[in-house]
């Protein structure tokens, strides 16, 4: 029984690692944004320029933040529950309200929104679209393709929560991530 | 009522259930959307149809540029927090204006404005000022209750204090409604409403409710002088409290007024306006040699982890609106809301209530995202201003979120607060701060001009 435990958890871990990687990388195009934003504001301000493939540039760069970070965000802990019992309640309480969950509602959102993206998304590639305004940036297809992205990590972190909470219903102890990047709810 | 619409009122009661349970909020919602859906398709009620604009509402969250100021507002306070310069506003405001009785509990609400005007997350600023502030009022011998009482307040001061990020997401929520709402009654010929509209209506709204806490401030440490005292800090050095007043509160007061004007002036998008934000937060990170790859790190993870919170649940909320739009539910909310006696004034009042009460389980965003859409489209289909329906939305949140024994600044400051300062003293000290809440909301009610002078002053 132990054993099937340490195996699982180590792809628990495994997965956990995967989307810690994809959130922190992703998380430098918050700077990058600002950086992009600022420049077009202030070629636009400053010097009456503007091309519409920077603008496009920084609104790529937050959308593709919240396609690739949201599974990051997941398993950091950071989004927020309505915690009046939750927070006070016992282990095993949490960890079959993270499991139910994850099966009754996390789990059937991913599938319809995997069904009705990714017909939108070969569509885009089957074009190779580009973008709709002129002078905007090549490769709409590919930003399109983040919400592939978005589905899948998020199903691969919906997978480390079962793991977890089902270990933690068996053994009463619920293992998370910690440090930096679990701060609870509220982020920073 | 047909079966898709009792269906939807089931959701609406199962999605409250669902969320009071502690499942992640963006994915209760996205969860009961999609189950409802698919019991309402197998009862012939929905028709499944309607989730091929899924693919196009993410990518119009994921293409939408005024969101991008979200994240860009959210840097901007991140990055103040985490170069110390809130903290060291913060201990000069009370050095400065701490010798006077009652200038302590003054600076707190000041810094509170300014702090909480760029994070807009009520968890996040109480939680700081809790732990900034309230050791030093202790210190000064400032009575716990009155000291519980002004941290929470000045902690939500900022989702009403524009440039805050509540706003912008409120403002383009009520935007599209509003423009849908006039188009659906026959005004073809409505004046367009915009975020900056929302944030010019803000700004006289909240420096009234500033002056209340201001001058709650002053009338207590006039008549309990003992509850507020002067504080001398013997490590204070006088003669150069005055430079270190220039370097540490021009700055970022410039800062934030220099973004704000820049919105309100016309002169740019709140995008462009956040972008300047979030830059020069770096910049004044970077001259007190606080700008390095490891605060940075934090800045951008922390950031990240914000905007994916708060676009969690607007993905979320919006499947769970197409579902319930698609049941048939906001015919249902409409109906309910209209046949109210009484009319527009009813109506509004069991809104407000209900918006009241639910801030006790959920966040400002939350409301925004969920409770907005359901109860504002009826709303604005009346002659009501969206601006001022949009700010009193908003002073009655902050109001919930500092109402004992729910409201969720009471609960972060109690997760900050040292043990020996009871519950009890937290909801006692915030209570004068409710009333004043109160106040300010009827003063509101009764001159909608507060809000909606200065926008047609600025905008025409």
């Amino acid at each position: 029984m132990p054993a099937v435990i340490s195996l699982f958890s180590r792809i628990a871990d495994y997965i956990d690692t995967i989307n810690r990687k994809v959130g922190q990388t992703v998380a430098w195009l918050a700077f990058s944004m600002a950086i992009v934003t600022f420049t077009v504001a202030t070629l636009r301000y400053g010097f009456s320029l503007g091309w519409v493939w920077l603008q496009e540039t920084f609104v790529w760069m937050h959308g593709s933040i919240i396609m690739l970070a949201m599974a990051y965000t997941l398993m950091a802990g950071g989004h927020v529950r309505v915690d009046i019992f939750y927070r006070t309640a016992s282990v095993k309480y949490r960890a079959l309200v993270d499991l139910l969950g994850t099966f009754l509602l996390l789990l059937p959102s991913l599938y319809v929104v995997a069904k009705y993206t990714i017909p939108y998304v070969v569509l885009s590639w089957s074009r190779l679209e580009v973008s709709q305004e002129t002078g905007g940036l090549p490769g709409l297809f590919l930003f399109k393709s983040t919400m592939l992205a978005f589905f899948t990590l998020l199903f691969l972190q919906a997978i480390s929560i079962i793991i977890r909470s089902s270990t933690a219903l068996v053994t009463g102890e619920y293992v998370k991530e910690s440090g930096e990047d679990f701060e609870g709810g509220q982020g920073g | 009522m047909d079966s898709g619409q009792v269906l939807a009122m089931v959701m609406l009661v199962s999605v409250c259930g669902a969320m009071l349970v502690g499942y992640q909020v963006a994915f209760t919602l996205a969860g009961v959307g999609v189950v409802f859906a698919l019991i309402g398709q197998s009862m012939g009620v929905f028709d499944m149809l309607f989730f091929n604009a899924l693919p196009s509402r993410f990518f119009g969250v994921m293409t939408n540029e005024l969101l991008v100021a979200v994240p860009l507002f959210v840097y901007m306070g991140v990055m103040l927090e985490k170069s110390k310069i809130a903290e060291e506003l913060l201990t000069t405001m009370g050095q400065c204006f701490g010798q006077l009785r009652g200038g302590l509990g003054i600076s707190v609400t000041f810094v509170g404005m300014l702090l909480a005007a760029t994070t807009g997350i009520v968890g996040a600023t109480v939680v700081t000022m809790g732990l900034l502030s309230l050791p030093t009022m202790l210190r000064a011998n400032y009575d716990p209750k009155l000291a519980c009482g002004t941290i929470c307040a000045a902690g939500t001061l900022g989702q009403i204090i524009p440039p805050s990020v509540v706003l912008v997401l409120l403002g383009d929520v009520l935007a599209g409604m509003y423009s849908e709402a006039q188009l659906s009654i026959g005004n073809f010929l409505f004046e367009p409403f915009s975020v900056i509209d929302l944030f010019a209506g803000a700004v006289i709204p909240g420096l009234l409710l500033v002056a209340l806490y201001f001058g709650w401030q002053v009338i207590i440490a006039f008549l309990r002088p003992a509850a507020s005292p002067a504080y001398y800090d013997s490590s204070m050095n006088r003669s150069h409290l005055a430079g270190q007043i220039v370097k540490v509160l021009i700055p970022p007061l410039f800062l934030i007024l220099a973004v704000l004007g820049s919105i309100l002036g016309g002169l740019a998008t709140p995008t462009e306006a956040a972008s300047f934000g979030a830059v020069g937060a770096m910049f004044l990170a970077a001259t007190r040699k606080m700008l390095n790859w490891k605060i940075l790190g934090e800045v951008v993870r922390s950031t990240t982890r914000i905007s994916c919170m708060v676009f969690g649940i607007l993905i979320g909320a919006s499947l769970f609106s197409l579902t319930f739009r698609g049941l048939g539910g906001d015919e249902v909310v409409e109906h309910f809301l209209l046949s109210l006696p009484g009319g527009t004034v009813t109506a509004l009042i069991f809104v407000m209530i209900l918006i009241f009460l639910l801030g006790f389980i959920l966040e400002f965003i939350e409301i925004v995202f969920i409770v907005v859409p359901i109860f504002a489209p009826a709303l604005l289909k009346t002659d009501i201003n969206p601006i001022w329906l949009g700010i009193m939305i908003g002073l009655n949140l902050q109001t919930s979120f500092m109402t004992p024994p729910f409201g969720w600044a009471l609960f972060y400051l109690r997760g900050v607060a040292p043990k020996k300062i009871k519950t009890g003293d937290i909801y006692r000290g915030v209570t004068p701060f409710v009333v004043l809440q109160l106040i300010a909301l009827c003063i509101l009610a009764y001159f909608p001009q507060l809000a909606t002078w200065l926008p047609k002053q600025l905008f025409g």
